[in-house]
């Protein structure tokens, strides 16, 4: 016999606030069949938006599902669009009052300050999935093109996932300590596969990196059994290239002033070729010209003007992988 | 003499830099190196700090003819400069905490040069002190910390005087801090922990005030200390000897206790008062008897909030 699927948005985490009010972190959930359980993360950061339109985008296609043809949901799906519910509704990307970034807070304490407390809750919520995805949308400063990063400590398991995502650059990066607070690698470190996906920029949505991403994860769950296989998915069409330590050039800038752009995200650029530069509001002064320095792929561009010195511009990958 | 560890500029006002105090003899490394003003916020360090630095640079100027530096002495009284004319605790332009930022880099973000400035002057010093406060939100005892210590640093952390040293085992979320650094270099590191963040506690500042310059005798820096008699025994405590007190309800919490007092079992320490109705409705008692080192000063509380921890004497 069949199981009926069902969704409901639930509350999995509540306290009390000092004056009347209450906080609760809520989740909305699709249940068919015996599959696997997976996730997706979002709004951990109160000023990145990205992921929560994908969860509208992946609940609206799972409203349709459950109304259409509801034996193709084989498991079980969890969206988190708002983790950091009181910096969303205040536009704070860390947790208000605490003035703490909730993602280094992992893996939290079931007592102690409410960063860590609510780490833990997530924690216990999402451990034991089949596969968490943990959106994030760059910040408000830089722009950044579709892509998985992954600490190298766990690219055996993930990179292969990630491939099927759907993504245009998958990042592996080395073990990096701050980086173990993270709710990521708090997951991957208790056996729970968690991918990262940056995208985007902060405060804005992307319709279409979302939506690229929402085909994505459909294609990955379905190739895990959360979804029969012969259910009808968009078409994916995007192979990642790979980036690590070694063909990524960091611009930070070398004065400081208003960087203006003359190039665009997301396109390929040669060794020498004018970026940007970074002039003074006081004069009509270049103070400083921002240049490729290799041929490559311009996969992080600024989107907030001014700069400090040592702030960060651009990021310029050296192509390796990607379409044959 | 004062010198700028770090010149740079900004966007639209003029550049800035980080101003160091540069006291005793001329040497290539200094014996001691003092830090404070990581964070903008933590006004105690930074009060603190200045001060030492007006009285040693009084003990150069002859001020004080029983006392002679003998030893070359940095000290930062404010690393994070912009924050503190902002009061704000993080690097205001991108609000990141630059004591999450070290070693650092020359080539890297605003405030990973920063941090590898500071790094830079002071990781080849004999004594290393980084001075803090706990947050806006809570008051702690003046105390030394040590993280995952060395038997010499155990040792001298007793150099002080101060009545509470506090033992933390190293953890990935301080791998990035000036301390864990600092770790990486020959000497001792210390962490003191003075008051609350956002004001000047003139009673902690003058206690740490005594506590670095009573260091800074035994150390062999500063000849002619004399200590005083009023300075109490130091306990040692760590992580098991606590017992903090969380909030049961939320509310508004209420007490007039001083951090660094004794207290016995079951001694009411203060109240949560319904924030809409006004009624009581939690009594906050002592767990243990010991010495109250740290509790909370802002009312306002979310259910589960810390509220005030008590170290039993070893």
């Amino acid at each position: 016999m069949s199981v009926q699927p069902t969704m409901q948005t639930e509350t999995f985490f509540t306290i009390d606030m000092p004056y009347r009010e209450r906080m609760e972190l809520r989740r909305t959930r699709f249940s068919g069949g015996n599959g696997p359980r997976v996730a997706v993360l979002a709004g951990i950061h109160g000023d990145e938006l990205e992921g929560l339109y994908v969860c509208h985008r992946l609940a609206a296609w799972f409203e349709e599902l459950v109304r259409t043809t509801p034996e193709a949901l084989c498991g079980t799906v969890e969206l988190y669009p708002a983790l950091n519910t009181l910096g969303l509704d205040t536009l704070t990307r860390g947790l208000p009052v605490f003035d703490t970034d909730l993602n280094r807070a992992f893996p939290g304490s079931a007592e102690g300050p409410l960063p860590k407390r609510l780490a833990d809750a997530i924690m216990t919520a999402l451990t034991g999935a089949a596969l968490v995805v943990d959106i994030h949308a760059s910040n408000i400063y830089l722009r950044e093109i579709p892509q998985v990063r992954i600490n190298q400590e766990f690219r055996e398991l993930l990179v292969p996932i990630a491939r099927q995502m759907n993504l245009d650059m998958i990042w592996l990066h080395s073990a990096s300590t701050v980086l173990e607070t993270t709710v990521a690698h708090s997951l991957n470190s208790n056996g729970t596969p968690c991918l990262v996906v940056e995208m985007g920029v902060g405060m804005r949505i992307t319709p279409e990196y979302c939506d690229q991403l929402v085909f994505g994860i459909l294609k990955t769950w379905q190739a895990i059994g959360v979804l029969a296989a012969d259910v009808a998915l968009p078409e994916t069409d995007h192979a990642p290239l790979i980036a690590d330590d070694d063909n990524v050039h960091y611009l930070n800038a070398q004065t400081s002033g208003l960087f203006v752009a003359t190039a665009s995200h997301w396109t390929d650029v040669h060794q020498g070729e004018l970026l940007g530069t970074i002039v003074s509001p006081f004069s009509g002064a270049v103070l400083s010209e921002v240049r490729s320095p290799t041929d490559g792929i311009l996969f992080t561009l600024r989107e907030y003007p001014l700069v400090y010195e040592g702030s960060l511009m651009a990021r310029v990958m050296a192509r390796t992988g990607g379409p044959a | 003499m004062i010198r700028n560890l770090l010149c740079m500029t900004a966007p639209m006002r003029e550049g800035f830099d980080i101003p160091c105090h540069e006291i005793g003899p001329l040497s290539p490394y200094p014996a001691a190196a003092l830090v404070a003003g990581l964070h903008g916020d933590e006004i105690n360090g930074v009060f603190i700090l200045s001060r030492l630095a007006d009285f040693l640079n009084g003990v150069e100027a002859g001020n004080y003819p029983e006392l002679r530096l003998v030893k070359p002495v940095l000290i930062i009284p404010a690393v994070n400069v912009l924050g503190v004319n902002l009061r704000t605790r993080t690097w205001p332009f991108d609000k990141s905490d630059i004591n999450r930022m070290f070693p650092g880099s020359t080539t890297g973000e605003t405030t990973q040069r920063i941090a590898y400035a500071v790094l830079e002057a002071t990781k080849h010093a004999a004594h290393r002190i980084d001075i803090h406060t706990a947050s806006v939100d809570f008051e702690e005892i003046p105390q030394v910390r040590l993280h995952g210590p060395s038997a010499a640093e155990r040792d001298s952390a007793g150099w002080f005087g101060l009545t509470a040293v506090m033992e933390r085992s190293l953890s990935p979320v301080f791998t990035t801090t000036l301390m864990s650094s600092w770790k990486a270099w020959v000497g001792d590191s210390f962490v003191l922990r003075v008051g609350q963040a956002g004001t000047v506690q003139l009673g902690h500042c003058q206690r740490v005030f005594r506590a670095l310059v009573s260091f800074l005798g035994r150390a062999g820096i500063l000849e002619g200390v004399q200590m005083g008699s009023e300075d109490e025994d130091t306990c040692y405590f760590d992580k098991a000897s606590a017992f903090r007190v969380f909030a049961e309800k939320a509310g508004t919490f209420v007490s007039d206790r001083q951090v660094g007092s004794w207290v016995m079992a079951g001694q009411e320490l203060g109240y949560i008062y319904d924030s809409f109705s006004g009624n009581i409705i939690e009594n906050v008692v002592a767990p243990v008897a010991g010495l109250l080192t740290g509790i909370r000063r802002h009312p306002l509380l979310f259910e589960g909030d810390l509220i005030l921890r008590i170290n039993r004497k070893p």
